[in-house]
């Protein structure tokens, strides 16, 4: 599949749309149930961080999403146009002291579930990586 | 989504239905709210027919648990499918959860 690029406002409408129209893009690679789960679930949270934690909500920000396959891996790209983000302030939320604390998962998710996920310098771009068969 | 409550004699079952993300979190807080604010002793949280749960979800479920124990209340959760329970087990959320396997096994333990 060819490079796509859309660009979304940051309107929490457009974390539903962002992992739909990877996923119906997908569609005929035959990709299974648990591999979709875990790319609608990343691409949601990695959305959802631009635009709350990166563009502030502020509707006049765009979202950028790229995505595209190459030889069975999923690449997609994520980026705001906040100031940028360092990511490795982000808390471990599995450890015993954070459990109960709301910040941390998405992020968290995203690195485990992706074969690959890396931030920029600058913070404000997330590119993932996920074999698709 | 829609949550469903079930009283029974000594708990209450919620059934909850569809997805729990960013959009639907405040409905599901909502709906427990007023569980909590009658102070529930016990709540088994059905979650057979929930297809998805993002961290804003994660989120809602540790915000019930932590207010369920302000005032000494338990709850569990039960009929995880396999995908939502991995995300659980990812995080490590297993630790601060009891979990059952079905809505029996969670009644019968409390």
């Amino acid at each position: 599949m060819k490079k796509k690029d859309i660009i979304f406002q940051s309107d929490s409408g457009c974390i539903r749309e962002s992992s739909f129209r990877i996923l119906k893009d997908l569609e005929h690679y035959g990709i299974g149930e648990k591999t979709a789960f875990e790319i609608k679930l990343c691409v949601e949270e990695a959305v959802r961080n631009a635009i709350i934690h990166g563009n502030k909500s502020d509707p006049k920000r765009q979202v950028r999403l790229g995505y595209w396959v190459d030889g069975g891996i999923l690449n997609i790209e994520i980026e705001d146009e906040g100031a940028g983000f360092n990511h490795e302030s982000v808390k471990d939320p599995t450890k015993e002291e954070n459990l109960l604390r709301n910040s941390g998962r998405g992020d968290y998710l995203i690195k485990k579930l992706m074969d690959k996920a890396e931030y920029n310098t600058k913070g404000n771009k997330l590119s993932m990586v996920k074999k698709i068969n | 989504m829609a949550v469903r409550i079930d009283p029974k004699k000594d708990l209450i079952v919620c059934h909850i239905d569809g997805e729990i993300d960013i959009n639907s979190s405040p409905m599901v807080k909502k709906s427990f709210d007023k569980l909590i604010s009658q102070k529930t002793p016990k709540i088994v949280i059905n979650l057979s027919k929930v297809t998805y749960v993002d961290s804003s979800g994660l989120a809602t479920l540790v915000e019930i648990l932590k207010n369920m124990r302000s005032y000494g209340g338990r709850m569990r959760l039960a009929c995880m499918s396999p995908k939502i329970k991995s995300l659980f087990e990812i995080t490590k959320l297993e630790k601060l959860f009891e979990i059952s396997a079905d809505e029996e096994t969670a009644i019968s333990n409390f």
